[in-house]
Order: structure tokens, then sequence, then C-alpha cells
């Protein structure tokens, strides 16, 4: 690979009609790290997913995805993207499900170890439409990183789930970044920052800072991330 | 009961209608058209059918009787050769033609009269304007003949049908197409939108999935069920209400599929135009009723105003209809230009909604 980051976003604008979505964002995700996008609900972060898994493209700047310039057909092969609502198909069973998205990818040896993974497999048979919120969350997930991805977009997976899944979650995430995989986690809970290697902070469609919760800390001047996050964004609007 | 509830549900209910503006012009626009459309239908088509006229007979007789035809108003006439009349009722430009024998005169002296009359019997109620017409045509002849009743025998000859040709053969042939093509319909555009709406749509957007392999496998999916429907639907049809059928069952079966192929595809197209499934329903009567309306399963295209045969001409549903009658009552097979004009017009269709599916499938969806 020609870049040494498998996610490289420079300097990207995106409107939708007036509305300025994302105004010059700078932001790179090293391969096998846990990026964090933080930041309040509209500030931009399901765009930049968007934009980097190919389902929107840049007005300017560019999108550059495990070395490819987006949006490319060809990349999306290696991409897993987990949407914010659990995306699936109702009618039919979990392991239909998670089978149906490995069979689009190209690869459905994987679909026993997924469903392992996020401890459904006892649950396969399951019609989805009859699952909690929570297996549903863990479902989505399982479709998501069927195809062993090299770069996992998961678009805030922790909304609506209780502590314990949340901390199963960040389990499996830690996991698969240690086996190599990129993953952006979006997310407008600050505990959750702390997980990720890195941080980007977004508001208001532009990229408040970026690095290591320790150094956002710095940054902030606060050694609580909430305070030093409002901080920040404070400090950018006046 | 408390009144205050009661109208908070009123209250509620109006202020959604007044931000869904779609479905408030559906609710005051689509009757006033539907029932505009019925009313010019039926009080515009004064066209009376086209009758051909072979006098035959070598007395003077016959000649009086065609004259009297042709001033009548319940039908309207040509003359023509005994021979041309059935090419002339099976490409359509006859729905009968009546012919007078070369004993007509003699036969009117010995007091009973046979003329022929010929029907393309296709379409059931058209033969009763033209035995109505020539009896009252036969009043000139008593005039003739004076003194004497004469009987009024006519031989009704029918080129498709027959006597025991119903109603229900005429629109059941055309039946079994619609219902297939409107049931596939609303199921697809649902399902469609479904995946929108939960999401999914987007996932596999984000996937190596070619926009055309989408539209291809939901065409494929919904194809099969469509079928196995189809399949379903003939053999009631021909087994339980014994609908009349002089054509191939598998040629039935083929425009059927058709059919259904058109119907997914324009399910797809449409899901593109609806945010939920209420306004996917609704176009069912902006897409479907008029298209029944126009497509000559109630009223024959050639009896419709002018001007709404032109908008006949380029629905899809009225070559479906009349490909699916052209087997059924005529018994047409593939080497019948007319079939084939058919076929190639909603095969055509097929593949121009495929296109226009796959294009309106954005891969950005924002």
């Amino acid at each position: 690979m020609s870049d040494a980051f498998a996610v490289n976003v420079e300097d990207v604008s995106k409107s939708f009609g007036a509305f300025k979505a994302l105004n010059g964002v700078t932001l790179r995700v090293r391969q096998g790290e846990i990026y964090g996008l933080l930041g309040p609900n509209g500030a931009g972060k399901t765009t930049i997913i968007r934009l980097v898994c190919g389902l929107l493209e840049a007005h300017a700047g560019t999108v550059t995805v495990l070395g490819r310039r987006m949006p490319n057909v060809g990349v999306l092969r290696h991409i897993g993207y987990m949407t914010q609502q659990a995306a699936l198909y109702p009618a039919i069973s979990v392991e239909e499900n998670v089978r149906f998205f490995a069979a689009i990818n190209g690869a459905e040896e994987g679909v026993r170890e997924a469903l392992e993974l996020v401890q459904l497999y006892d649950r396969r048979g399951s019609v989805v439409s009859t699952l909690s919120g929570g297996m549903r969350q863990r479902c989505s997930l399982a479709c998501a990183l069927v195809h062993r991805p090299e770069l996992l977009l998961l678009d805030e997976p922790t909304v609506g789930i209780d502590p314990q899944l949340r901390v199963q979650f960040w389990d499996y995430f830690r996991r698969m970044a240690a086996q190599g995989t990129t993953l952006i986690v979006s997310s407008h809970v600050m505990d959750e920052a702390d997980r990720c290697q890195r941080l980007g902070l977004i508001q208001y469609g532009r990229l408040l800072a970026e690095g290591s919760p320790a150094d956002i800390r710095s940054q902030g001047g606060s050694q609580n991330l909430e305070e030093a996050f409002l901080a920040l964004a404070g400090r950018k609007e006046s | 009961m408390s009144g205050r509830r009661v109208r908070a549900i009123t209250r509620r209910l109006l202020q959604g209608f007044r931000r869904d503006r779609r479905t408030v012009a559906l609710l005051f626009v689509a009757p006033i058209v539907i029932l505009g459309l019925l009313g010019y239908l039926m009080r515009g088509s004064t066209s009376a059918p086209a009758v051909g006229i072979a006098n035959q007979d070598s007395g003077p007789l016959g000649a009086i009787v065609a004259d009297t035809l042709r001033h009548s108003t319940r039908i309207s006439t040509s003359d023509i050769s005994a021979t041309d009349g059935d090419a002339k009722l099976r490409d359509g430009s006859l729905v009968a033609y009546i012919l007078f024998p070369s004993n007509f005169s003699q036969q009117a002296q010995s007091g009973s009269v046979a003329p022929e009359v010929h029907l393309e019997g296709s379409q059931p109620g058209e033969d009763s304007p033209v035995i109505q017409a020539l009896q009252q045509s036969m009043i000139s002849l008593a005039s003739q003949v004076a003194g004497r009743s004469i009987r009024f025998e006519p031989s009704v000859k029918y080129l498709y049908g027959g006597a025991s040709y119903d109603t229900l053969d005429y629109f059941g042939a055309a039946f079994v197409g619609l219902i297939v093509f409107f049931l596939v319909f609303v199921i697809t555009i649902v399902s469609f939108l479904n995946e929108r709406s939960q999401g999914t749509l987007e996932r596999l957007m984000a996937s190596p999935l070619r926009r055309g392999e989408i539209v291809l496998g939901y065409m494929l999916g919904f194809t099969v069920l469509a079928l196995v429907q189809a399949a379903e639907v003939l053999v009631f049809a021909l087994a339980v209400l014994r609908i009349q059928n002089h054509g191939n069952v598998f040629l039935i079966f083929g425009m059927e599929a058709l059919m259904a192929i058109a119907a997914v595809n324009l399910g797809i197209f449409l899901s593109m135009f609806a945010r939920s499934e209420f306004q996917a329903v609704q176009f069912i009567p902006l897409v479907i009723v008029p298209q029944v309306l126009l497509s000559g399963i109630i009223f024959p295209v050639s009896t419709e105003p002018t001007a709404l045969q032109y908008v006949s001409d380029v629905l899809p549903l009225t070559y479906a209809v009349n490909g699916m009658r052209d087997i059924m009552v005529k018994g047409a097979d593939l080497s019948w230009s007319a079939l084939q004009l058919d076929a190639a017009v909603v095969a055509g269709f097929c593949i121009l909604l495929i296109a226009a599916g796959t294009t309106t499938l954005r891969r950005r969806l924002g």
C-alpha cells in the first residue's frame, strides 16, 4: 500500500443544498487503529462516514481509502459499514441476514465466526423482528464484519444499548484492531472517547481538534474529556 | 368520552395531511380525474361499429335493404366484396359484415329472408347493434313485397368466440394478465420501499453490489413469485371458471410472465418517488386506474373518443391486454404480426423500465 494511512480525508467540503455539512475537514486514520469521531448530533460525523464508504461524493477535497480515491466500487469489498439504525431484514432469521451480507461481499465462509463473535450463534435461527434491540444491534455488527473488512465504519454503534453490551462491543472492537482492522467509530458519548486510540472532534462541519485522548485533554486544558471538548468548542466559536 | 381528547386526535390527523401536500392533492384531484375520464369514455364514445355490406342479390331487393342500412345511425357501413369479408374482420377494420345471398329477392317473395351476418365476435355486445340495424332495415322490404309478412331469419356466423362466448370470456382473457400485473406491482413497490426505509438499501449501496445487480435480483425474485401466481390464476380461469381459450396455454403464460416483469420494474422505478408506504399505495389510483380504464379492458380502444385513443396507444397495458385476447379468444400464435407487436411492445417496456429503475437507483443517496 502506497499510503501509510488507511483513510485520508483531505480538505473535504460537502453541502446539502444551502446547508454546509462539512467545511474543509482534514483527518487521517492509521491502519489498525480505533479512530473516534466525536461531536454533537448534526456535527457531520455521519456525513464523513458516508463519504468514506462512497455513498456521498465530496464537493471539494479528496477522500482516499486503502490507497484508492473514493468513490471507488473496488474498495467497497474491503469496507464494512454498520449504519446508525440496525439496518436488517426483519422477516428473515439472524443467520439468513448475516449470510446475505456475506454473499454480496463474496465471503460466505465467515458466517459462523461472525455469529460467534457477537454471541448470536445460538440464536441464529431467530427471526430478526422477534429480537430485542441489543440483539439486533449485535446482528447488525455481525453483518458489517462478516466479510472481514480491512476498514470497519461504525456509525454510533453503541447508541441505545445497555452498559454491559457496550463493554462487550468495545471488546470486539479492540480484538479486531489487534488483528489489523482499522475502525472508525462515531459517537457523541464522551466516555467512549477514552477507549479510542485517536480522536477527531467535529462541530459545525469542522474538525476542532485531533489527537489521542491525552492530547485532547491537554489541548482543552482539562482532565475531563467532556470539559476539554466544550473548552475547545467554545474557543473556536469566539 | 372527552370531546377535547377526540378533538386532539382529529386535529393531529389533519395537521399531518396539511404537510403531506401530495396526499391532499391526490385526495382531491384523483376523483375528478378518474370520474372525468370515465364520463368522457362513456359519453364521448359515439363511434358506430364498422359494418361491411356485400350484396350478391340478383334481384332488386338486396340493394334496397342495403341502402336502408347505409342510412342507419346505429352502424357505419361500407360496401365490400364477399370474399374480402373475413380478412377485414381479422385485421379489425370491420366488426361485422352482412351478406345478401344471390337468391335474396326470391327468398323475400317466398316469405322468409336469411341474410348472412358475419361477426368478428371477440367483443360481446358489438353484435346487437348490427342485428338491430338489419332488423329495422327489413321494414323497407315489407313495403316492396306488399301484403305479405316476411320472416327474418338471419344466419349468424362468428369468426371468433361463438354463440356460447360470454362477457366473462371477454373480460377473463384480460383479467388473467391484469391480476398478476396489479398484485406484483403492489408487492414490489412496497418491499422496495421497505428496503429504503429500514436502511438496508444504504448498506447495499456501501457494498460491492452494482445497481444493475440489485434490480436484476429483485426482478428474478418477484418474477418467480409472479410466475407461480400466474400459473395458479391461469389454471383457475381455465379449469374452474372455464373461460374460453383457443390459444396455446404456454403462450398465455409467456405473456403473463412479460406483464409480471413489467410490473416488477414499474414497482422498483416508482418506489423511488415514494417516501412512505402510504405514498406508494397512492400510485394505485394514479398509475393503475387510468391504465385499467384506457387499456381496452372494459371499453374497447376502437370505441374511445379519438383523443383518448392516442393515450391508449402509448400505454403498455393496452398491448398486453390485446395480446392476451388475441391468444385466448382468437387463438393467435407467434406467427401473427399483431401478437408479435403486442409482445414486442410489452418486452420493450420492460427493458425501458429496467433501465429507468437502474438509473434512478443512485449510488449516491444523499
